[in-house]
Order: C-alpha cells, then structure tokens, then sequence
C-alpha cells in the first residue's frame, strides 16, 4: 500500500513537470498537439494525486500504523470523522491536500476555459505545471506522508481540544482558499506570458477567486468562533503569526476582487491588478510557511520541520520571476484611461485598495519583524497586540466608510453637488446614531464610536441602494414588490451580492466594536454560596460536581444566573482532565442573549481542592453579530457566485468583440 | 485636460505619504514592541521583555493569591541558565512542567516578575505526538 502511495506521487512529479516543460515548449513554438497533450498530463496528475490521496485515507480509516503518518496523528480510540481529519491534520497530509485542491483545481479551470481562451490555456497550463511540480517534489523528496515503520499497538492521538466538529471544517477551508488563489495567479502569469492582456483571464477567474475568498473568510470565522467557545480564553482573534497568515491573502484578494471592477469597466489599473494577485498568491504561500515551519513564536507552534526553507526558496523564486515577467510586460500593460478626478468611484476603489494593502503590509510587517531585528539587531522584538489595534483601527475605520461612499459615488467625475444629494441620508443616520450613541454612554471608547456611526452610514447606503433598486424593478412591471426584490438580485447577483457582504462586513464592525471597545471584566475567589456582580449581572456559584466519562474527568461548577431581578437560569463552567493525555482544558460557560447579542462568558480558572473557584467573567456586547457576519457574509458569497450564464456570456462577448472594455 | 493628466499619480502619491506618516505616528507614539528573549540571554537586562523558555518545576503557589512560582529554561538549548520567574493572573490550560511558555515581565532583583495575565503556552505541535507516547 506504501508503495502504491509513494508511486503515486512519484508520478505526480512526472506528469507535473510534463505539464510544465512540454506545455512552455509547446506554448513557445505554437505546437497544439502537444500543448493539448501537457493540458492531459495536468488532469492526470489530478487522478494520480488523488490516487496517493485514497491511499492515505484507507490507511487512516484501518488505522494501519505501519504508517508513520497515521502513528503520529491518530489513536485506535479516536472516532471516525476525527481519524479523516488527521489527513490534514499532520504536514505531510496537509501539503498531500494543498496538491491534491491544487491538481484538482487546475485541471478543473484549465478544462472549462479551454474552448474560449485556447492561446491563453496554453500558458496557463505550465505554471500550474510549475506549482504542482513544487509540492510533488516536496512530498516525494522531503516529506512523505508514506514513510513506513514498525507499527506500534496504538497511535499517539490527537490533542483533544482539536478534536472537535470546527476542526473538520476549519482547516480545509483554510486550505480552498490558499490554494484556491492559485488559480488567478496562474491564469495572471498565463496571460502575462502569453501576451494577450486583454481581459479574459479576469473573466476565466472570477467564479475561482470569489470562492478562494470567501472559503478563506469563512474559514477564519470558524476558526475564530473555535477559538471563542472552545480554547476559553475569552477572545476569538490574538493577532498570532499563524492566524494573521490567513488574514493578509484574505485582504490582498479582497483589494484584487475590488480593483477588478475598475480594469472591467474602465481598463484601468492593469498592473496594480496583476501585482495584487501575485502579492496574495505569495502570501498564500507565506500563509505555509508560516504555519508550517515554526520560525516565529506563535501560540501554535506547529511541528518544526525540514520543508522551511524549500517553502521560503519557492517563494523567493516565485516573487522574483513573477515581478520580472510583469517588468518585461509593462509597455503592453498601459492603461487606455487614466483617472480623471480624485473624487469618483475609481479614486474610491483605489483608496480601497491602498488602504486594504496598507492594512495587509501592516500585518506583515508586524509579523516578520522579529526575524528582521533578530537579523539587524541581533534581536527579536515582538509587536504586540496594540501594534495591530492601533493599524486596524487607522486603516480599517476609514475603509469601513468608504464601504458606503464607494458604490454610490459617480464614475469618472463626481460633483460636490451630486455628492451632496446622494449622501444627505447616510450622513443624518449617522451623525443621529452617533449622537444618540454618545447620550448613551458609548463615548467611553472614540474607535468605539467612530465605527458604530461609521457602520449606521453604510447600512444606510445599502439599505437605500436596495430600496432603490426595488422600486425601479416595480416600476419596470415586476408583479409584486417580493417579484421586483428577487429579480433585483438575480439580475445584478455580483452587485447585490456584494452589497450583501458589504452587510456582512458591517455587521462584523459592530460585533468587533461591541465586543472590544465595550466589554467589561470581573474576576473573583468564590466559595460556595457566595456571589459576584458584573454589570447588572449577578452570579451566585451554587455548587461543583464531578463526572467520568470515557476519556476525561469533568468539573463543573454551577452558578445562578440573575441579570436584575430577573432569573436567567443556571450556567456551568468548569475544567475537562484528560487522563491519557494528561491534559486539562477549560470548558469555558456562555449564555447569549438571542435579542441583544450579549454574551456572559464565564471561566472557572482554578478550582481549589476545598472547593474555591477564582472566576474571570466577561461581559461581551454584541459578539453574537460576528458569527451572524459569518452566515451573511456566507450568503453574499453564494449569491455573487451563483452561476449566471447571462453574465458570462455578455462578459465573453464584450471582451472578444470590443477587446478593450467599454469605457462607460 | 493638464489638471487631469496625473491625478492617479498624486493619489497614490499622497496616499503612500499617508500611510507613512501613520507608521511613523505610532512608531513616536508606541515605541515598538519588546525585545524576546531566551532565559540564559536574561541576565542584566532592565526594562520589559518578553520571555520564551520552558518550564522546570516544582511549580508553587498561587496564581491568584502571591503568584505562581517556577523556573523557565531556554528551549532546545544546551543553556543551563535557569531564571526564577513569578506570575500571577489566568494561567492556560496547557501550563505544566516541560511545556513551552512566553511571559512578558521585567528581571527585579534576581527574578522575572511578569506581567498578570501574559502567559502563552504554546500547543504541543497541532496532532503531534506527546514525546513520552512517541515511538520513534
């Protein structure tokens, strides 16, 4: 069976630098036939991988642990689905799925493209061809998930706090999305190479980098809503090195799937886009690297390995050779317009950008700072949490206004006047919600403040640009108002759509806002019958009781729940004592008020022998709305990615017949 | 149009200046951050640091009441620097003698003092084995 696997990948390798030699070759000196045949080589390496792929999956499912893989990563006692996740719960699973979505996703774009862009296909094929390549070396040379040992009687297992339903989807997600970004990036590179520059690649990529996007988004929100319910510390984000490795290709594609409206539409920023997409496929890779190579403290400090620096030569190589083909395309990437004024919907997507990059380089320079003093000043100085506070809060605020101000604003040239008009609405809800806010009692925090009246402005705009849309749908004859509100949408699934994640963004805001800027904090020392206050809150610890189950010994202390005068029931925070693992993890208690979006987050940090417990409480307002953000924002996403044949067809049309965009 | 002809350029320009001018306010403003640093690169240093060691027992006291007390040695090393540390505040689940930590705190007379609530335990490798479970 090893070997079965290990051929498989071995012919992976094959077919992936077939892919890439042949297909340059044949792209180079025109020869179809054999540009069609390195096009079969990449659908085959899919095959093959996926062969390697099942091979490593039986092996889990039999708990064969003459693997090594399988050894490490799971135990006999370990449930089923728990045992599947083990495949990319190791690095070499991890790096066998980033191949097997990679090969997959490629065969797949490049299939479907083929007809309609065979001269950019022909480039295309070999960059794929280049990337598969890297990671099929790395699985056949340096990491093999099918090493093979003397099995033992039983596997090490897995930590328990990882073993848990987010785990089956968080990870990857996380993966669709790194590796999802390839896809643009190659059909970039394709058509840099290839010379057509026209737009279809935007056009072939699209569907590919919405989706990569918004598996990514997803994908963190899962992994921040673990981290809050299950890992106990009372937070769902700590700016870790390895959590900000999803962020920043997160941000670099959101910027690129901004900026690509303004090249569809007005031919404009052609090299920025190119640049964007290969900024947030390194940043894919760096993502990697980072999680994968234990170069930096973070609080998930992955196994340390040998696959560091051929992650950190790749990416080195993929920078430099991508920017070089960009260089030498330049004169072919002129824009036919130019920005006209500063105040139109172009300068507002550009400055969407800048300050979504700004936030991006930001990140990363926070993250790769203390490599860098370690390497100046011999070194390494860590930026803590208010480094990124402070950068998300002076980029992030004015990129949630400009949320609202960039899809209302006229293109080309907007008038004082016109703005005027178009924004008196936004602006009164605001500056009300504002004022209201600060007789409330929310000036106690201004980035607070600043973005709750920030979010009311947005809103107001979406809500408006939906009205507005409606009502015009209406009048063109729609039967029924709920008539004129779906053919909106289905009409127009990228703009609404949009408009729908832009929702989702503001609703995350609100919850971010909510939960950091006005939370409030209580701990104390309880014994039995004694009770605390936080806020109007009052919580009375009643009693502590102690349960064995199968693996681990659970404590639970059970405390009274009063919030006024009012009985909310009772709430149970304790501790878990896995006694294989020899491990103690927290089982934090949460009450959430569906009405509000409060949360109660109760910590029984140490319980004492005689029954004592130290308690840290928290008080969150309105974090529920981050994980309502999660389920809109999953809809927005559904909805711009719907397939819509009328689209694609006027797009297609418009990019052959025309070839430049119309400048409308 | 000469008005026209390079507002793309001053807005990136500008935009580009504005982003500078924000890094170099918080860097007058915050300082940076703090040095890391191993347990046996410890001695003498005055100010805040932060500190990445592994913990040696025997682990006394109290985190909530005088503070926990502990050694830290440096990771993988062949160091046998051990600096005395005492800590107070939430102390994560995954604390214990052998493990990996980080602490933010300052030396005073012989030991580090953290800061409450600093400590970060690193996970054990993801779905890595325990080193006494490993077989290799």
């Amino acid at each position: 069976m090893p070997e079965l696997g290990r051929a498989a990948l071995l012919v992976t390798l094959g077919l992936a630098t077939y892919a890439l030699v042949a297909g340059a070759y044949a792209a180079h000196f025109g020869r179809r036939r054999l540009a069609r045949s390195a096009q079969n080589a990449l659908v085959a390496s899919f095959v093959s991988t996926a062969v390697g792929a099942a091979v490593l999956v039986s092996a889990l499912l039999r708990n064969d642990f003459s693997f090594e893989y399988v050894a490490r990563t799971t135990s006999r006692a370990l449930p089923t689905s728990y045992t599947l996740s083990a495949f990319w719960g190791g690095q070499e699973g991890s790096l066998l799925l980033w191949l097997l979505v990679l090969t997959g996703f490629g065969a797949a774009a490049v299939t479907l493209n083929r007809a309609w862009a065979r001269d950019l296909i022909v480039w295309v094929v070999p960059v794929f061809g280049a990337v598969s390549m890297f990671f099929a070396f790395l699985l056949v040379a340096v990491a093999s998930p099918f090493a093979t040992q003397a099995a033992p009687m039983d596997g090490a297992g897995m930590t328990p706090s990882l073993q848990n339903p987010y785990m089956l989807a968080h990870p990857p997600l996380l993966y669709l999305g790194y590796v999802g970004l390839t896809v643009p990036f190659a059909f970039a590179i394709g058509a840099l190479l290839s010379g057509k520059l026209d737009e279809r690649w935007l056009i072939a990529t699209r569907r590919w980098t919405l989706f990569a996007w918004a598996a990514l988004g997803v994908g963190q929100l899962l992994g921040s809503h673990w981290a809050y319910v299950e890992v106990g510390w009372g937070g769902y984000y700590a700016w870790d090195p390895v959590e900000n490795a999803a962020l920043m290709p997160w941000l670099a594609a959101t910027a690129f799937l901004h900026s690509v409206m303004i090249q569809e539409k007005r031919g404009m920023l052609k090299v920025w886009n190119v640049l964007l997409v290969i900024i947030a496929f390194s940043l894919a890779l760096f993502g990697t690297f980072l999680t994968r190579s234990g170069v930096v403290n973070s609080i998930h400090s992955f196994t340390q390995s040998s696959i560091g620096p051929w992650f950190l030569a790749f990416i080195a190589v993929t920078v430099a050779a991508s920017l070089s083909i960009v260089f030498w395309r330049l004169p072919k990437l002129r824009s036919p317009t130019k920005l006209e004024s500063a105040v139109s919907r172009e300068a507002a997507f550009l400055y969407n950008n800048l300050l979504l990059l700004a936030l991006c380089l930001a990140i990363l320079w926070g993250v790769v700072y203390p490599m860098l003093s370690e390497a100046v000043r011999g070194e390494a100085v860590v930026l803590g949490r208010s480094y990124y506070d402070f950068f998300l809060r002076a980029f992030g605020l004015p990129l949630l206004l400009l949320m609202g101000i960039g899809p209302l604003i006229a293109w080309r040239r907007a008038s004082f006047r016109s703005l005027a008009t178009t924004f008196r609405w936004p602006t009164i809800v605001a500056l009300v919600t504002g004022v209201v806010l600060l007789v409330l009692g929310a000036g106690s925090s201004i980035p607070g403040l600043v973005a709750y009246t920030f979010s009311a402005f947005v809103l107001t705009t979406i809500v408006m640009e939906f009205a507005r849309g409606t009502r015009a749908r209406k009048a063109l004859g729609a039967s029924s108002w709920v008539g004129a509100f779906t053919s909106l949408i289905t009409r127009n699934r990228r703009r609404y759509g949009g408009y729908v994640v832009h929702a989702a963004i503001v609703l995350f805001a609100i919850g971010v806002a909510g939960s950091s800027a006005f939370d409030s904090v209580a701990e104390a020392k309880l014994a039995r019958g004694e009770s605390m206050r936080i806020g109007d809150y009052t919580l009375l610890y009643r009693s502590l009781n102690e349960r064995e189950t199968a693996n681990a010994t659970q404590i639970r202390a059970k405390l009274d729940v009063r919030r006024g005068d009012r009985d909310l029931g009772s709430l149970e925070a304790g501790k878990n004592a896995y006694t294989i693992e020899q491990q103690v993890s927290n089982e934090v208690g949460i009450r959430s008020d569906k009405l509000t979006g409060e949360d109660l987050f109760v910590i029984a940090e140490q319980i004492d022998p005689n029954g004592t417990v130290y308690f840290r409480v928290f008080v969150k307002p309105l974090v529920n709305l981050i994980w309502l953000a999660g389920l809109v924002f999953l809809l927005g996403s559904v909805i711009t990615l719907w397939p819509d044949g009328r689209e694609q067809r006027r797009l297609v049309a418009r990019a052959s017949t025309v070839g430049l965009p119309a400048t409308r | 149009m000469a008005r026209s002809a390079n507002p793309a350029r001053l807005v990136i320009a500008l935009s580009v200046a504005a982003v500078l001018a924000v890094f170099l306010l918080y860097t007058s403003i915050a300082g940076g951050g703090n040095p890391s640093l191993a347990p046996s690169e410890l001695a003498g240093r005055s100010g805040t640091v932060q500190l990445a060691g592994v913990v040696v027992g025997p682990v006394r006291g109290d985190a909530h009441a005088g503070g926990l007390r502990f050694q830290l040695k440096d990771i993988g090393g062949q160091a046998t620097t051990k600096v005395a540390v005492r800590y107070s505040g939430s102390v994560p689940d995954l604390f214990k003698v052998g493990r990996d930590i980080v602490v933010d705190g300052r030396l005073e007379r012989g030991t580090f003092v953290a800061e409450p609530g600093s400590m970060i335990t690193k996970c054990p490798s993801k779905y890595a084995p325990k080193k006494s479970g490993d077989s290799a």
